[in-house]
């Protein structure tokens, strides 16, 4: 080969390597910059730098949205869909994780530049006086050239050129992702906040559970705060405020709801100094301040408030009563108020849930018979001593319903609540159980398997099973008032000895069963089970409770979009339920009361541990 | 700019361009303008140093030329040697020397002042290849170069000003002057040149950088095996990385038409520590060898040994003596030539010892192993002979590297005292920084570059052999290198897998 076409080529595989490179990049486009147009995978786009990937997306979608929530992560807490039924809008979380104000100003104004925009609610707090368009990665956490004014073509080109790993890590993600969000994919695209289907479903009751789980919120104060950037960030604030103020646009500023571990390290002065500065360029719902932001359980983390709290607030703000806010949650501050507000910061608040949680024992029963026989059935003279022993120790039967309410709307209990569960929907429920819960004037929820439904030969096969009492006589008991009748599934509590294929005893996958097949299995079975109930008897079905006690983040996901508002499992203990916080209402704990359990021994179960 | 850079590959194709387009004749003013361009990117303050040495030399030069006085010439060529030497001494050595007088005298009040200095770019390169030609004008081996600007480009050149290969004038400044037209032959070879010095430097040299830094940084946490395997891997990362440099630069003016001095010659198949320098550093050696060693052993002085210990040792060993000892003051030159530090101090005299004594103990050693029948020439004992000089080095590594004298003796401590094989198998190795695969390319890489070198040392011209491959071979070697360099080398690092931000969620 000659030397003039070893150079050709030469050049011809440096522009080979080159283009390989792009065109990778290209196609996989792992920060969603070239229009994602082969995956189509916001989510994952939007996790490695929502910054530049969510500008890409609202470039091709901003005629959905007409509204606009703008800060850093912890605004993913403050709900779209709220914000769309109070304001009648269309709102887009255009939150940005880490973002400082200087992110925040730039990103307001090109959207305002650039887009229709109606509403804007602007997410801070003192925190962001403390850093100031600070060094970022260049890929991950930088602004959009389009934002921040920056070189188009030198922006494009990195990307371009950027290392593929990014695109290799996306291909693999890929093949891994499933239903729920992953740490590759946390964003639900079309409102753009997090998708916290994960987060929102795991069972928060106990304090120091919930601690162990996230040691994050022990030992603060951890650094302290001087808030260097006062000016800068009251700058950027008065830039937004006047743009707003220019095109018309209705400002709300909030200061959200901080974990006190960091306000404790607050310097006094200089946040005056912001709180002050910030009154005399806007009013503002001040939101960081409450005897709750001491309970780690109404936050993520140290730094991210949970939803629950961000539906408080905005219900707050537009006088949604029914949703529960605790009293003297969030203040509107304006320069007339605003120095007895920053007191508040002083008042050193002290941690004491006894105003709002509650314990609540939940009890477990099957079937009932005149003797007793086997660990799942009791006798009625050990039942109606269990149930006599209970009421005179001052207990009071609950629904599934006075739970919720207690939970959403802060509706009280009474002193010493006891919830009385039967699984399966025994016939002996209804003959031998229903009577003596009359006479003691104790409230009970049935959970119904749909296929047994009056039934005393198995489905299909027809082998003779234990009775099961029918809608008839569910529809007496619902009328005394004291029992409800909810789901223990359709038909996802089969006998394997009686079923001719393989039989699905609990709500979960079968061996080599798809996620996709099992979650379309969960839907059905539960729409199935949740249209006769409420078909025959005309009361909401809010509950389930799992066959065999058996559940996952999966189903809890899944039955939590199908409005279960409470789960029951099996395993033992007693609940803890919180004012205003729906995730104490999941795989409630429940207490198996058997032949063997004395009514003494049952009563000191229900003491708690 | 550092060569390892897009800026420096945009930078070096803007100047070919110019180069190639410009009318011949002012071809040398291209590279001038270059070269401080080059250089003030490194610091517009450094240039000041540049400029001055270039001025220094070339009066003397110029100096020299007119004066027949020997005497004159004398102190023309003195008081040179002393500003550019002078210049050099006290950027490198004067805090260290002023540090040290100060601790010395701490209590007596006296103190002398130390400086915020900071070394520019290149100078013992720089001052070395002007002093150098001044030496040359003033014993008459070629008259001084009448044009200023030629002159300053000779000292300037911009590939070779970082690190070398320090070039002689006679052999450099005529190539500099001359018209170049461009030649296909020529930059394939520079860019095939380039290439090597790249896989060499970013591939090799930079990954084992990172477990030599690693465990530098900790060396009192880490048993023998782990130190030794640092300095090995030391070994491999200083030879990459200044041979890979020299060889994009040697590739760079090979693209322009311009040879450059040779610099490495395989130096671990050296069969001796003196063979061993006659190999690396070949142009720094060089440089020893006719403007210190030989100055030195013809000297008055020395003449005046030589006659002394031919009096007291009759025979072979009497005329030893002198070589001896001028290669010990060189080999220690060439230590603190390093740096001014008392670990550089300690390395120039373990090679100034160790080939000193080797120079008077050769003759009786060759004829002990004739005794014992081992053929001096032969396979078996060259093949002891490059494992020992490659033992002498590695040793002499542990100085060169450790951060201090003193760590550098605790670490030889460690690898004699407490080596703890088991430290080589326990998964200490997967903690200090490289992947598997990061050890693969490493291995593999030194493998190759081994191979080549065995072949070259047979004499066999590894690119032409090369070459004569079918075009598939060739092409797959080009885009193997190319892919290798962009994907292990460029984007070795920039990736952050930010996962980590949502475990939260």
């Amino acid at each position: 080969m000659s030397s003039k076409k070893w150079l050709l080529m030469f050049a011809c595989s440096v522009l080979i390597i080159v283009f390989a490179i792009a065109g990778f990049n290209f196609i996989t486009d792992p920060f969603g910059v070239f229009g994602d147009r082969f995956f189509n995978w916001y989510s994952y786009n939007f996790t490695q730098n929502p910054r530049v990937a969510k500008i890409a997306y609202l470039d091709r979608h901003h005629e959905k949205y007409d509204s606009y929530l703008i800060g850093s992560s912890s605004t993913s807490s403050l709900s779209v869909e709220r914000l769309n039924k109070y304001m009648n809008a269309s709102f887009y979380n255009m939150f940005m994780y880490g973002a400082d104000i200087y992110d925040v100003e730039q990103t307001v104004k090109y959207i305002v530049k650039n887009f229709t925009v109606k509403n804007i609610v602007l997410n801070i707090g003192p925190i962001n006086a403390e850093k100031y368009n600070k060094e970022s990665h260049p890929l991950t956490d930088n602004l959009h050239a389009k934002t921040d004014g920056s070189s188009l073509a030198r922006f494009y080109v990195k990307y371009l050129f950027a290392n593929p790993n990014y695109g290799l890590a996306k291909i693999r993600s890929f093949y891994r992702d499933g239903y729920l969000p992953q740490v590759f994919d946390v964003f639900d695209v079309p409102t753009g906040a997090y998708d916290k289907s994960a987060r929102d479903i795991e069972r928060i009751q106990d304090l120091e559970d919930y601690k162990e789980n996230y040691p994050v919120f022990s030992n603060y104060p951890r650094f302290n705060y001087e808030f260097a950037h006062i000016d800068d960030f009251i700058g950027s604030v008065r830039e937004i405020k006047l743009l707003c103020d220019e095109n018309d646009i209705n400002l709300t500023v909030i200061f959200f709801p901080l974990y006190y571990g960091h306000y404790k390290a607050f310097n006094p002065e200089r946040l005056e100094e912001i709180y002050s500065k910030l009154a005399g360029i806007t009013d503002f719902w001040d939101f960081s301040v409450h005897p709750l932001c001491t309970d780690p359980r109404f936050f993520y983390d140290a730094t991210h408030f949970r939803n629950a709290l961000g539906d408080m607030a905005l219900a707050r703000i537009f006088g949604d009563e029914t949703v529960y806010v605790p009293e003297d949650f969030g203040h509107y501050v304006t320069p007339v108020n605003v120095l007895k507000q920053v007191e508040k910061y002083q008042a050193g608040h002290v941690f004491d849930d006894s105003g709002y949680t509650i314990k609540v024992p939940v009890l477990l029963y099957h079937h009932l018979d005149e003797t007793a026989g086997g660990s799942l059935v009791i006798s009625k003279e050990r039942f109606e001593a269990q149930i006599r022993a209970l009421a005179e120790a001052g207990y009071t039967g609950v629904s599934l319903q006075q739970l919720v309410d207690y939970v959403e709307k802060g509706r009280e209990l009474p002193e010493k609540p006891v919830l009385i569960t039967f699984d399966d929907g025994y016939a002996s429920n209804y003959e031998i159980a229903y009577p003596i819960l009359k006479k003691y004037n104790m409230k009970a929820a049935i959970f119904v398997i749909g296929s047994s439904v009056g039934k005393d030969r198995y489905k299909d096969t027809g082998y003779p099973i234990i009775p099961h009492f029918g809608y008839e006589e569910a529809r007496e008991m619902i009328a005394s008032g004291l029992i409800e009748i909810q789901s223990h599934t359709y038909d996802m509590h089969q006998s394997a000895d009686y079923e001719l294929n393989t039989a699905r005893t609990a709500m979960s996958r079968l061996e080599g069963e798809s996620e996709k097949a099992f979650m379309q299995a969960v839907r059905d079975d539960f729409t199935r089970s949740k249209k006769d109930i409420e078909e025959q008897t005309k009361s909401p079905v809010i509950a389930l409770s799992y066959p065999l006690g058996r559940y996952s983040d999966l189903t809890e996901a899944l039955l939590r979009e199908m409005g279960v508002k409470i789960t029951l499992s099996t395993e033992p203990g007693i609940n803890t339920l919180i004012k205003g916080l729906p995730q104490c209402l999941r795989a409630l704990k429940r207490i198996a009361a058997r032949e063997d359990t004395s009514p003494e021994t049952l009563i000191k179960m229900l003491g708690g541990p | 700019m550092p060569v390892a850079t897009f800026s420096f590959l945009l930078f070096i194709s803007a100047t070919l361009l110019v180069y190639f387009t410009v009318p011949r004749r002012s071809q040398w003013i291209v590279l001038l303008v270059a070269s401080y361009v080059f250089y003030a990117s490194a610091g517009v303050k450094q240039l000041l140093f540049l400029v001055l040495t270039t001025i220094i030399s070339f009066s003397a030069g110029f100096l020299l030329a007119g004066v027949k006085n020997k005497n004159k010439k004398k102190f023309i060529l003195a008081s040179a040697l002393v500003l550019d030497f002078g210049l050099l001494v006290f950027l490198k050595y004067y805090n260290f020397a002023a540090s040290g007088i100060n601790a010395l005298l701490a209590g007596t009040g006296f103190a002398l002042p130390v400086f915020k200095l900071l070394l520019p770019l290149g100078i013992s390169f720089y001052i070395f290849q002007s002093a150098g030609y001044v030496i040359d004008v003033y014993r008459g081996k070629y008259p001084p170069e009448r044009n200023i600007a030629r002159f300053a480009l000779f000292v300037s050149f911009f590939p070779q000003i970082i690190q070398g290969p320090i070039s002689r004038y006679d052999r450099l400044a005529p190539q500099l002057s001359a018209s170049h037209e461009p030649d296909f032959d020529r930059l394939k070879y520079g860019i095939q040149l380039m290439l090597w010095g790249y896989l060499k430097k970013i591939i090799i040299a930079d990954r084992a950088a990172v477990l030599v830094n690693t465990v530098f940084a900790d060396y009192m946490n880490y048993p023998g095996s782990i130190a030794a395997l640092a300095v090995l891997f030391y070994c491999i990362q200083i030879y990459c990385d200044f041979s890979g440099g020299i060889d994009i630069i040697r590739g760079i003016a090979q693209m322009m038409g311009i040879d450059m001095v040779e610099n490495f010659r395989r130096p671990y198949f050296a069969t001796s520590l003196a063979d061993f320098w006659r190999r690396w550093h070949i142009s720094l050696g060089g440089w020893m060898r006719d403007y210190l060693f030989f100055p030195l052993s013809l000297s008055r002085p020395f003449y005046r040994l030589g006659k002394r210990t031919r009096r007291l040792f009759p025979g072979k060993l009497g005329k030893i003596i002198p070589t001896s000892l001028a290669s010990f003051i060189v080999f220690f030159v060439i230590g603190i030539w390093h740096g001014a530090s008392f670990k550089y101090m300690a390395f120039g005299l373990y090679n100034g010892n160790i080939i000193s004594f080797s120079i008077i103990a050769a003759p009786y050693f060759t004829a002990f192993l004739e005794k014992i029948r081992i053929d001096p020439q032969g396979l078996p004992w060259r093949i002891v002979q490059i494992i020992s000089t490659n033992f002498i080095v590695f040793i002499g590594r542990y100085f060169t590297r450790g951060p201090s004298l003193m760590a550098a003796l605790r670490m030889l401590k460690r690898t004699v005292f407490s080596f703890n094989m088991q430290a080589l198998r326990d998964g200490t190795f997967r903690t200090l920084g490289l992947s598997g695969f990061d050890l693969f390319l490493i291995v593999a890489g030194c493998f190759i570059i081994f191979l080549v070198g065995f072949y070259q040392e047979a004499g066999v011209e590894v690119r032409k052999a090369l070459e004569r491959k079918n075009w598939l071979v060739q092409w797959a070697l080009v885009m193997a290198a190319l892919a290798v360099l962009v994907f292990f080398g460029i984007y070795r690092e920039g990736y952050i897998a930010s996962e980590f931000i949502y475990q939260q969620y």
